[in-house]
């Protein structure tokens, strides 16, 4: 496949989306709240990685998890490992998951995020002795909730901005 | 591994003041818009407030002065007093298996790893780890978080360990015969070295006194609130080496200009 160049500017719509993913992840809530905050970062990745896979891959998502590690405090590469796994079926079945209806997106977007979760509670566990809270898994639902409203949004965005 | 955390904090700073600036001016903007009778009604409650507090304040230091003397007529050190800095909460992680909430302060402030932080009405956590501008603070209801305490009624040393939930902390190896009872305030000791003595810490919630266990099981309640954290103190020895910058901007340039003044003589 031949890859066309990339303006600069393009790149930074998609930093900057990026960007916004983890300024909303990080944003002070209540806490009643903050237990259903979707997993935004993961979602906007998630999105380039299915539309743009060969730009976005799974090195941009280990940089990704690096700087969630950074930001959240916990031990480095955590969430930069958890983020490279769950990009792997991504990329590797991008053109399939295009042609799923948003729905079933929905579905799978969801549990590969509670797979990221459940990736980052077991090293967490056997680093940290960390224990299983019961809201730990409620951001899977609304992640798959918002996942619809996000893929309609950043696709908007991408024709925009002609990102291909 | 400290500097290089030191670094990539100061790098990602940015993301989260710019995570914190929607509330910020959404909290400016209630502000403008309050009403002038509200204004003034907080006004003067405030008003009253502060009488009610420098009537305190004599006191405590009629108190503080005649403690000094005592101390001295027993001819132990007389305590030091510590300097306090004003802090705001910018980030609470998401992730629920660390407690530790980001504040605005950092090494450029006189932040340094290990300090206590308070709130208003006790102890909060202590600093993790610092960045230029930010620091982390962990919370003692944190499970890698333990501090050592005194009962204030009876002077009993116990340690208070965090167990990841941010209303509930658990005392360690208490045993059964214990004069612990419930509704008893613990203070911190001081005798790790880490929190000065005598700031609260939590509150006793539950004595359970099951013999077939080898411990009691007590249960205690944070007295900050650590789910509404907002404003914090940092805290610092008076003597120790470390100390408060309270203007940073100011003190680079008057370094700066000690650094210009020495190289012209």
């Amino acid at each position: 496949m031949i890859v066309e160049p990339i303006s600069l500017g393009q790149r930074g719509v998609v930093l900057a989306t990026l960007v916004i993913g983890l300024v909303l992840s990080l944003m002070p809530m209540s806490l009643g709240m903050a237990a259903w905050r979707p997993d935004w970062q993961l979602l906007v990745l998630f999105y380039w990685l299915l539309a743009l896979p060969h730009r976005v891959n799974i090195g941009v998502a280990f940089i990704l998890g690096a700087i969630v590690d950074v930001l959240l405090g916990t031990t480095l590469g955590i969430h930069a490992a958890a983020y490279s796994l769950v990009a792997y079926p991504v990329v590797r079945h991008y053109q399939r998951l295009r042609h799923f209806s948003l729905l079933q997106q929905s579905s799978l977007i969801g549990v590969l995020v509670g797979l990221a979760r459940a990736i980052t509670f077991i090293i967490e566990h056997y680093l940290n002795n960390a224990t299983l809270l019961s809201n730990y898994f409620w951001p899977v639902l609304s992640s798959a909730f918002v996942w619809p409203w996000l893929y309609l949004i950043l696709r908007k965005i991408r024709h925009r901005f002609h990102i291909r | 591994m400290q500097p290089t955390r030191m670094v990539l904090n100061s790098i990602v700073s940015p993301v989260q003041y710019l995570a914190t600036l929607p509330e910020q001016t959404f909290s400016r903007l209630s502000e403008n818009l309050q009403s002038r009778r509200q204004m003034r009604h907080e006004l003067s409650q405030l008003r009253t407030q502060m009488l009610d507090m420098q009537g305190e304040m004599q006191r405590y230091q009629f108190l503080k002065l005649e403690n000094e003397r005592l101390r001295r007529l027993l001819a132990s050190d007389a305590r030091e007093d510590s300097l306090r800095m004003v802090t705001e909460v910018i980030a609470v992680d998401g992730d629920s298996f660390l407690h530790e909430v980001v504040v605005n302060k950092g090494t450029v402030n006189g932040v340094f790893i290990g300090q206590p932080v308070l709130d208003e009405n006790g102890v909060v956590g202590q600093i993790s780890s610092v960045g230029l501008t930010t620091a982390r603070v962990l919370l003692i209801s944190d499970q890698s978080h333990a501090i050592p305490t005194r009962s204030e009624r009876s002077g009993i040393r116990v340690v208070v360990q965090g167990v990841g939930q941010t209303n509930a902390l658990e005392v360690m190896h208490v045993p059964h015969s214990t004069e612990l009872e419930v509704g008893d305030l613990l203070l911190s000791s001081g005798l790790g070295g880490v929190f000065p003595e005598g700031y609260p810490v939590a509150v006793i919630e539950d004595i359970d006194r099951d013999l077939t266990l080898p411990f009691a099981q007590v249960t205690a309640r944070p007295v900050a609130s650590l789910d509404r954290i907002r404003m914090l103190l940092l805290v610092w020895q008076a003597s120790a080496e470390q100390q408060p910058v309270y203007n940073p901007v100011q003190q680079l340039r008057e370094r700066m200009r000690g650094e210009d003044s020495e190289n012209d003589s």
